[in-house]
């Protein structure tokens, strides 16, 4: 198995579905959150996930992450197939070949910033790459801040640090579900820039999940869903295309 | 506000099971033992009533020596017999004899050993008003010198029928006998499973007693008149040194002598039971505290809405009571069950009274669950008010406020327990109070409370020490697991706690005791010259007769045999152990020292004296000493040697000379507790060579055992080792909550951290990950309250010997090999308890994890 890879794959996308469906519950409270989704992430490249609430977007992000299972259909991440892996190998490749940056509560708290950020490696048991690591920590600017517990933190600043870490370990693709979601405009536009400045400088590739049109304009492509179904996909938007698409879905 | 109690205690109804099941044992234990105390009390009483059921009056001796087997009474002459039945009102008045009989198995062993149960040699009271027993058919009463009438248990236990010869083993060696007959007592096999073997009245004096003496007379009245009305009739006649008592009274002194044993095993018990549930408070704490942490926000919401402090203070004080009612309960219902089966296990190694019905005292079941649900309630009374505390704005912010547990007043508050704690073990231990075992387990008692208030602030820098070599150990997990550990300091330190109470209590005692083996190990070392010793477990007239000692002294190549005798006696009026010799005999076998005078010229009139009572009693040389043997009398005898010894086993330090023992002690009772024996050749060799002849001398004595000095040795630190096992077996149940208590702990933590435990998960933490951080956590806390608890221990048992210094406790020992192996099982407790709560934190659903708020 080859999750330890962060070397371009035989595919050209880092991640993709085929015809993945999930449904929660059975009979009165069944609910199709994702209902055949086909969509793949491009390499080295910034991908927004838009759509009502309650639409799929954590769902499809939970699943092509490898923390939830689906019901029919298939996730791969880079050219392996999830389906095919059990509970540790599902662990090792978050481990080695996924970032992930949520909301709130992205952080031990036991933990000090630096010791977070290279949490992924600790679990590994591998050394992290110090120079990479001095690059991140330089972009993120939270030189002085490295021996602070979170509790020490501003919201900005762990996301900041949460952000270093998903970056850290040189992951095939980050996932953030709406990571500015609980922070000010501007320590929002911060992290983006910060994601935007990983896609462009180190060719990372991010999926992010975003309510903010402003947000995902940071994004190279937006893909929208509704009712668990991709309904759009827009390469190069702006806040203004975004809004003015999710006015046409009513959102 | 009730709704709401009942609705959070069906919401945290799994949290609470630590706190049920911790007061549930406690509870179970101290009901449990008190139940079974009672019964085996009570089933007593009836034995003593049935047995003495016929006597309406009693005449005895008004002369007794206190033992620890109750008084002990001079006996009286048969001719008061004659006296008494002239009395109107007697119907029938017989002298009765008990003693000590060891009747032996067809290989010639005692069928009872000291642990068993007592076994009685008695008369054949021919009175039918007064005999309990009767023979069964096919036998008959003794009337001849050779007769004997065994009790039906016995005969089954022997093997014998009517017929068969049957051997006995007394003073005078090994007696054979003809059973002629089986009785019961009643309908009942057994005098409430005593031994009983019955004779003729002169056969048994002569076995046990003295001729022509009674232990007492029993008197059966006529109908219609009192007890009372009959003994004053027969006071008016009795000679002067004896007394008539009514037949009630006789009885209730027995039971009352019993009692106070039952009462002291009881006592014994409780304090156990106590332990265990103070032990258990510590998780009460905990629980409810972690419980209040958790529900920060529902508090404040519902203070938010206008709930009031009492109000909230009352909803959780009311979880705690029902909870601790329910829990004491249960407890109780399982402390009968568990009485009914130690009961029954009892009666079936026949150390019970007969069909003993349990007896379920009320005062036992109301005392036991107030206990149970006041601790509870008192355990749950800080948690409860830190949630009164709460502020409304706490519903608002995003976490709980951290408390720190280092405060100053905290440790100023702990350093004044302790010190107060340590002020009463050092005045229990040394000071001269009656309450001083009380004084000393209330200073134990205020230090670990006081360790507890400390707790916290030193739960930090210890986890952190702890942690270390973890955290070199095994990375990223370790790491994790030592912060765990100190992140809530006062979490940490109060399931340590309750752990540190038990191996504190563990570790007292292992120090105490190995002190008391080294130090007996090393007196016998330093005292006895001889290598063999010959040892018995009877005693008084079932113990070695003298004439072992000649015969050992017989066999060629013994230097010296000689030995040591016992008695109770009264001495300036106080009922004390008296040690008899041969003072230039035993001086070859045991070192004697002269402090004043010459211990080997002890003889007829004369008493010897250790230094250590020479002067706590201010003795000199030439002083009278008044003595008042049971059956000897009250003599004079004068003070002629003050000695030293290290000999270990020399009672209160008063020494007789043998001669003189035999003119005061009846000759059923002229034997020796223990017999020495030095050998000419005292090489390895020749010892190995004196063996043979020395068994077989020793063998013609039943129950006589001969042990070569190492095995002597051995077999003293053997009983304080079987104390020991007693000690710890009951220790276990507080050990067992302690644990508990940790598992409860680490399962609460692991709720509170799921969110936590969801992000590791997700960024990559493998499930054998997550198990080895919460095991290192688990472990970490069993080390803390495992090694706090060892050094107390270790003070507490420093404190105990340094007291006993003077009764002969010289050396203090620290059983290294056994606080290894307590460490090393505080360890494997440790990764016992976080089996399950890491078996849950592994199994944490990622996803349910970090989306659960
Ligand atoms: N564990 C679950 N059990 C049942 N239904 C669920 C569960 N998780 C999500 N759903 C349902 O699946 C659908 C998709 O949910 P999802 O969380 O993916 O939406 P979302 O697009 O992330 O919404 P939001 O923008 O509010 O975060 C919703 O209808 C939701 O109710
Ligand atoms: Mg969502």
């Amino acid at each position: 198995m080859t999750t330890t890879t962060s070397s371009p794959a035989a595919t050209s996308t880092a991640a993709h579905t085929e015809s993945v469906t999930k449904v929660y519950g059975a009979g009165d409270t069944l609910v199709t959150a994702l209902d055949n989704v086909s969509v793949s992430f491009e390499r080295g490249k910034f991908t927004a996930i838009m759509g009502p609430s309650g639409s799929g977007k954590s769902t499809l992000m939970h699943c092509v992450a490898g923390l939830d299972t689906i019901n029919s259909g298939r996730i791969f991440i880079g050219d392996v197939d999830l389906s095919g892996l059990n509970d540790k190998q599902l662990t090792r490749l978050r481990r080695d070949t996924i970032g992930f940056v949520f909301q709130a509560f992205n952080l031990v708290p036991t933990l000090t910033a630096l010791e977070n950020i290279t949490l992924p490696m600790d679990l590994a048991g591998s050394a992290p790459d110090q120079e990479w690591l001095d690059t991140i920590i330089a972009t993120v600017g939270l030189s002085d801040r490295l021996s602070h517990r979170p509790s020490e933190l501003s919201g900005g600043q762990q996301q900041r640090v949460a952000v270093a870490r998903a970056l850290a370990s040189q992951p095939a693709i980050i996932f953030a579900d709406e990571p500015t979601g609980n922070l000010d405009s501007r320590s929002g536009s911060e992290i983006l820039e910060f994601m935007r400045a990983a896609v462009d400088k180190f060719s990372q590739t991010i999926v992010m999940v975003t309510h903010d049109p402003l947000a995902a304009s940071y994004a190279d492509r937006v893909v929208f869903l509704a009712d668990g179904k991709v309904v759009d996909d827009m390469q190069s938007p702006t806040t203004d295309s975004v809004i003015d698409r999710m006015k046409s879905f009513g959102a | 506000m009730l709704k709401v109690t009942l609705r959070g205690l069906m919401a945290h109804k799994v949290r609470l099971i630590a706190t049920a099941i911790s007061v549930l044992l406690g509870v179970a234990f101290m009901s449990g033992t008190q139940v079974l105390t009672s019964s085996v009390s009570a089933s007593f009483d009836k034995v003593f009533s049935d047995v003495y059921a016929s006597i309406d009056v009693v005449v005895r001796s008004t002369n007794k020596v206190e033992t620890p087997f109750g008084s002990q009474r001079t006996r009286i002459s048969e001719s008061v017999v004659p006296t008494v039945t002239g009395v109107s009102g007697v119907e029938a008045a017989e002298g009765q004899v008990v003693g000590q009989i060891k009747v032996l198995d067809k290989d010639n062993k005692p069928l009872v050993t000291a642990q068993g149960p007592p076994n009685f040699g008695l008369n054949w009271l021919t009175s039918p008003s007064l005999n309990g027993w009767k023979v069964a058919e096919g036998g008959t009463a003794p009337t001849a010198p050779d007769d004997i009438v065994l009790d039906a248990k016995t005969a089954k236990d022997g093997n014998y029928v009517v017929g068969d010869t049957v051997n006995v083993s007394v003073t005078k060696g090994v007696q054979s006998f003809k059973l002629v007959g089986i009785a019961k007592f009643g309908k009942l096999d057994t005098w409430g499973g005593a031994q009983a073997a019955l004779f003729t009245t002169p056969t048994i004096q002569a076995l046990v007693g003295e001729p022509g003496m009674f232990d007492w007379i029993s008197i059966a009245g006529k109908d219609g008149e009192s007890q009372q009305q009959l003994a004053d009739a027969v006071s008016k006649v009795i000679p002067a040194g004896t007394e008539a008592i009514t037949g009630k009274k006789f009885t209730a002194e027995s039971q009352d002598a019993f009692q106070k044993i039952i009462g002291i095993f009881s006592t014994f018990l409780l304090v156990f039971a106590l332990i265990a549930l103070f032990v258990g408070s510590f998780i009460i704490y905990n629980t409810f505290s972690i419980i209040v942490a958790q529900r920060t926000k529902e508090l404040a919401l519902l203070r938010a809405l206008g709930a009031s402090r009492s109000q909230i203070l009352r909803s959780i004080i009311l979880e705690a009571f029902f909870v601790g009612l329910s829990a004491s309960i249960i407890g109780v219902g399982f402390g009968i069950l568990l009485a009914i089966g130690l009961n029954k296990l009892m009666q079936s190694i026949g150390f019970s009274g007969p069909d003993t019905p349990i007896v379920i005292p009320p005062v036992a079941v109301v005392v036991s669950l107030l206990v149970g649900t006041f601790i509870t309630l008192l355990s749950a009374l800080f948690p409860a008010r830190r949630a009164a505390t709460v502020p409304p704005i706490a519903a608002m912010r995003d976490v709980a406020v951290d408390r720190t547990g280092a405060s100053k007043r905290r440790v100023a508050f702990g350093v004044i327990l302790l010190a107060l704690g340590a002020f009463m073990l050092w005045f229990g231990l040394n000071g001269n109070s009656d309450s001083g075992l009380q004084i000393i387990g209330g200073g134990a008692f205020f230090v670990f409370i006081a360790l507890t208030v400390i707790g916290p602030v030193i739960a930090t820098p210890f986890a952190s020490v702890l942690g270390w070599p973890l955290q070199k150990a095994s990375r990223i997990t370790g790491r994790l697991a030592r912060e765990n550990a100190m992140r809530n300091p006062r979490r940490t330190s109060t399931t340590a706690s309750a752990l540190m109470i038990g191996i504190g209590l563990v570790g007292f005692i292992a120090v105490t005791a190995q002190s008391i083996k080294v130090s007996t190990v090393d007196a016998i070392n330093q005292s006895v010259t001889g290598q063999y010793v010959v040892t018995t477990e009877g005693f008084g007239s079932t113990a070695l007769p003298q004439s072992l000692a000649a015969d050992l002294n017989a066999v060629p190549g013994v230097q010296t045999a000689a030995g040591i005798s016992g008695t109770f006696a009264k001495i300036n009026d106080s009922s004390k152990v008296l040690l008899a010799v041969d003072p230039v005999s035993i001086t070859q076998v045991i070192k004697f020292t002269d402090v004043e005078g010459s211990f080997t010229g002890l003889g007829i009139g004369e008493i010897a004296a250790s230094e250590k009572l020479a002067k706590d009693k201010n003795l000199t040389i030439g002083q009278p000493i008044s003595a008042t043997f049971l059956q000897g009398g009250a003599t004079t005898l004068t003070l002629t040697s003050i000695y030293k010894t290290e000999f270990p086993m020399q009672g209160p330090g008063w020494i007789i000379a043998t001669d003189e023992f035999n003119q005061v002690v009846p000759p059923a009772q002229q034997t020796y507790s223990a017999i020495y024996v030095k050998l000419k050749d005292t090489s390895s060799a020749g010892v190995a060579a004196a063996l043979p002849e020395l068994q077989k001398v020793a063998d013609t004595v039943p129950g006589a055992k001969l042990q070569n000095l190492t095995e002597y040795k051995k077999a003293q630190t053997d009983q304080v080792n079987q104390f020991l096992q007693i000690v710890y077996v009951l220790l276990a149940l507080a050990l067992i909550i302690a644990i508990v208590g940790v598992v409860n702990t680490l399962l609460l933590s692991v709720y509170e951290r799921t969110r936590e435990l969801g992000l590791l998960r997700a960024v990559g933490m493998s499930r054998r990950q997550v198990r080895s951080t919460i095991r290192l956590e688990s472990v970490i806390i069993s080390l803390m309250g495992t090694l706090i608890g060892l050094v107390i221990g270790i003070i507490f048992g420093w404190a105990l010997v340094t007291a006993l210094a003077d009764q002969g406790i010289t050396s203090f020992a620290i059983p290294w090999g056994q606080l290894v192996i307590i460490v090393i099982i505080a360890i494997l407790a440790g990764v016992g308890a976080a089996l399950y709560p890491a078996r849950r934190a592994a199994r944490l659903d990622v996803l349910k994890a970090i989306s659960s708020d």
